[in-house]
């Protein structure tokens, strides 16, 4: 992929540009079942991104990491989700937030910028793929953690982490395409394991609190 | 035989996962865990012996690997497992006996207990530095069950602040990874190596500066967030007061061993390239962490939740140490690491007796410990003394020694600056835990039966023993693996 392009080269920014786009439009919605929607499209945005390298420099472990990506983070996490915390403790409207939305998705745009600001040239000499998806990986990561920040609720905030690791994979495969595949798996397995914590962590929560919005996480000061 | 020695230091905590699942109740779950822990310290032990007088035990392409600075954080660990092995015990004895743990809890406890122990002593002993990135995550989703095990309220968000802190930060931590894999990028080696740390250290003066010095930032805010290095310690006060106490000195004493661990590997291989950057880095850090520890010690009603906040203390003068640097100063660091270690067991074991007899964690409800349980009110009181850095125990030698490192440095002033800080924290942590040792008990606290009282009793002692014994004298063999893991470390 040297040439910038390259039909592969324009599918692969493309597809960055839009899980970017994802994820400002998880910060710019008030739903949770939209929350994991965006985070669904985003996934499956990132197995594209994955087949596409994989495609590209002909790797067998990432075609498996492309077919991992699309099961686990596309259907497997929306979908449990949705059945498990949703449904079962109908959840809607997203209250508990901290920022207005205009002033989330402003600060975002600052994020987005410093992100490209952080990953100029000269702090990565000769990239390994001639595309423009670090700085968007970067932003991303950043996007996720202010999710974070923004939200109160417990399962905004997972999504929140969901997202910064989405990012933090897209980084990985366009940065470096060819993790050794032990680590990528182990790293899918953390990511699971943690998923599955969490939710239980959530509805624990949600049944001693009536609800689970960080908000009311305040007995523990000092 | 060195590859079994490092195998079985890891697998064999995990005797405590297998035995509950097999019918073992309290006793029996609580046996295993200690038993597995102190076979795992043999095993640590003899692979440090092996491992100082032969070589680095390299295999699978460095997927394995042990050095002398992995067996020395390995011994540490697997020392603080047995002594928590043990904490374990009674712990478990006494919550089943009031019936305020489950079966179902129990089997949780020694599962988790188990598998925590097991993912850090493996990510102690592995060369990739991807996989030490999976392990150590893995290693904060087994803790965050085990502070969120006693299902209250309060435990489950604690675990919750816990769990989604430490995975952000250290989700951070995997950016920074990359990055260092991507400094590699011009040396000519397979893939895979540019991950394994044997390699990077080889070729360190060839690595890319600036993606390098992102990287170590990167890693440093994803580690440190594991570490507990301020701002990034916001989870661990809570943590660790809600956590069952054999597990917050797991947490305390083991899991923030390994992730300063991490940190100094990675510290290692900036050096060539970056020089004193790393060092510079850690010592604000360092100097963050221990100001903030010094001063939430002053205002702090929760026993538990003081000894966090010295953890935190402790963390940073760790950091302090590294960034200082020198012989003086790696060697302080690291003798200050096991010092800690074994000086925070025994304070959070003889925590956990006061809460199973007091039924609180809060300071002012906790009076007359002496009179009431001699050896824990003992254990209590020594172990501050010895943790707050007061001769004769080791931390005062380990914190001697990077104070004086601090007047050899570049910047003699951070010597002075750290005396101070050391002072406040000293002032602070005594004033609360001397109150809680003496004077009358409040009627109606609980005494323990007699099998739990005996093994509860014997961490504390041994710890105590241990830290006499290193504060009048360094056996030559541990003198002689400090001294071998500091050339892994410049």
């Amino acid at each position: 992929m040297t040439s910038a392009t390259s039909v592969e080269t324009i599918l692969l920014n493309l597809a960055s540009v839009l899980i970017l786009l994802c994820a400002f439009a998880c910060l710019g919605s008030k739903l949770f079942d939209r929350y994991v929607g965006y985070y669904a499209v985003q996934s499956v945005l990132l197995s594209v991104v994955a087949a596409i390298v994989a495609y590209d420099l002909d790797a067998g472990p990432l075609w498996a990491l492309a077919v991992l990506t699309l099961l686990i983070k596309g259907v497997g996490i929306p979908l449990s989700t949705r059945r498990y915390l949703l449904a079962r403790l109908s959840l809607k409207r997203d209250a508990a937030i901290a920022l207005g939305l205009s002033t989330t998705l402003l600060i975002g745009a600052v994020l987005t910028g410093l992100a490209y600001f952080a990953m100029r040239p000269s702090t990565l000499p000769g990239l390994l793929l001639d595309t423009a998806a670090v700085p968007l990986a970067m932003a991303v990561v950043l996007l996720g953690g202010l999710c974070m920040v923004v939200r109160r609720h417990t399962i905004a905030q997972l999504l929140g982490w969901l997202i910064v690791e989405n990012g933090v994979f897209l980084g990985a495969i366009t940065l470096v395409a060819t993790f050794p595949f032990i680590v990528e798996a182990g790293i899918f397995l953390d990511l699971v394991a943690g998923v599955l914590i969490m939710l239980a962590l959530v509805s624990g929560l949600a049944q001693r609190l009536a609800s689970a919005s960080a908000d009311d996480l305040r007995r523990l000061n000092g | 035989m060195t590859l079994t020695l490092s195998i079985l230091a890891w697998a064999l905590p995990l005797l405590g996962a297998v035995v509950p699942w097999a019918g073992a109740r309290a006793r029996g779950t609580g046996i295993a865990t200690a038993a597995g822990g102190a076979g795992s310290l043999a095993a640590a032990i003899a692979l440090a012996v092996r491992i100082v007088s032969g070589h680095p035990l390299k295999l699978l392409g460095g997927f394995i690997y042990v050095d002398s600075l992995s067996a020395f954080f390995v011994a540490t660990v697997a020392l603080v497992v047995t002594l928590a092995g043990l904490g374990s015990y009674s712990y478990l004895r006494a919550e089943e006996e009031r019936h305020e743990l489950s079966p179902l809890q129990v089997r949780l406890y020694g599962t988790f207990f188990a598998v925590f122990a097991a993912l850090m002593l493996a990510a102690l002993q592995t060369g990739n530095l991807g996989l030490l990135w999976v392990l150590v995550e893995a290693s904060t989703l087994a803790s965050a069950v085990l502070v969120a095990l006693e299902a209250r309220a309060t435990s489950l968000e604690a675990a919750w602040k816990y769990i989604i802190i430490s995975s952000f930060g250290v989700t951070i931590a995997l950016v920074g990874t990359l990055f260092v894999y991507y400094s590699a990028i011009f040396l000519h080696v397979s893939p895979d190596q540019r991950l394994t740390w044997p390699t990077l250290f080889a070729h360190a003066s060839a690595l890319q500066g600036p993606s390098l010095r992102l990287a170590f930032l990167l890693v440093l805010v994803g580690y440190g967030t594991k570490v507990g290095l301020a701002p990034m310690h916001t989870w661990l006060p809570d943590a660790h007061s809600e956590a069952p106490s054999p597990a917050s000195a797991m947490l305390s004493a083991a899991l923030l061993n390994t992730g300063m661990y991490a940190i100094i590997r990675f510290q290692a291989l900036t050096t060539a390239e970056l020089g004193r950057y790393a060092n510079d880095v850690l010592l604000i850090f360092g100097f963050a962490s221990l100001l903030v520890g010094a001063l939430f010690m002053i205002e702090c009603a929760n026993f538990k939740r003081l000894f966090a906040y010295s953890s935190i203390e402790h963390m940073g003068i760790i950091a302090i140490a590294l960034g200082f640097g020198g012989v003086l100063g790696y060697y302080g660091a690291l003798l200050q690491t096991l010092t800690h270690a074994i000086g925070k067991s025994v304070l959070f074991l003889a925590s956990g007796d006061v809460v199973l007899r007091y039924r609180s964690r809060s300071v002012s409800d906790v009076r007359g410990l002496l009179p009431l349980a001699p050896v824990t009110g003992l254990a209590l009181l020594l172990g501050s003394l010895a943790i707050l850095g007061s001769p004769p125990f080791g931390i005062f030698l380990s914190e001697f020694t990077i104070v004086r490192a601090g007047f050899g440095s570049h910047a003699a002033w951070l010597g002075f600056l750290l005396l101070a800080l050391l002072v406040i924290a000293f002032v602070a942590f005594s004033r609360t835990a001397v109150g809680m040792v003496f004077g009358a008990p409040p009627h109606g606290t609980a005494s323990l039966a007699a099998p739990s009282r005996w093994v509860g009793g014997s961490p504390l002692v041994v710890g105590l023993g241990l830290l006499l014994l290193l504060g009048l004298w360094i056996p030559g063999g541990l003198n002689e693996l400090i001294m071998h893991a500091m050339r892994s470390m410049t």
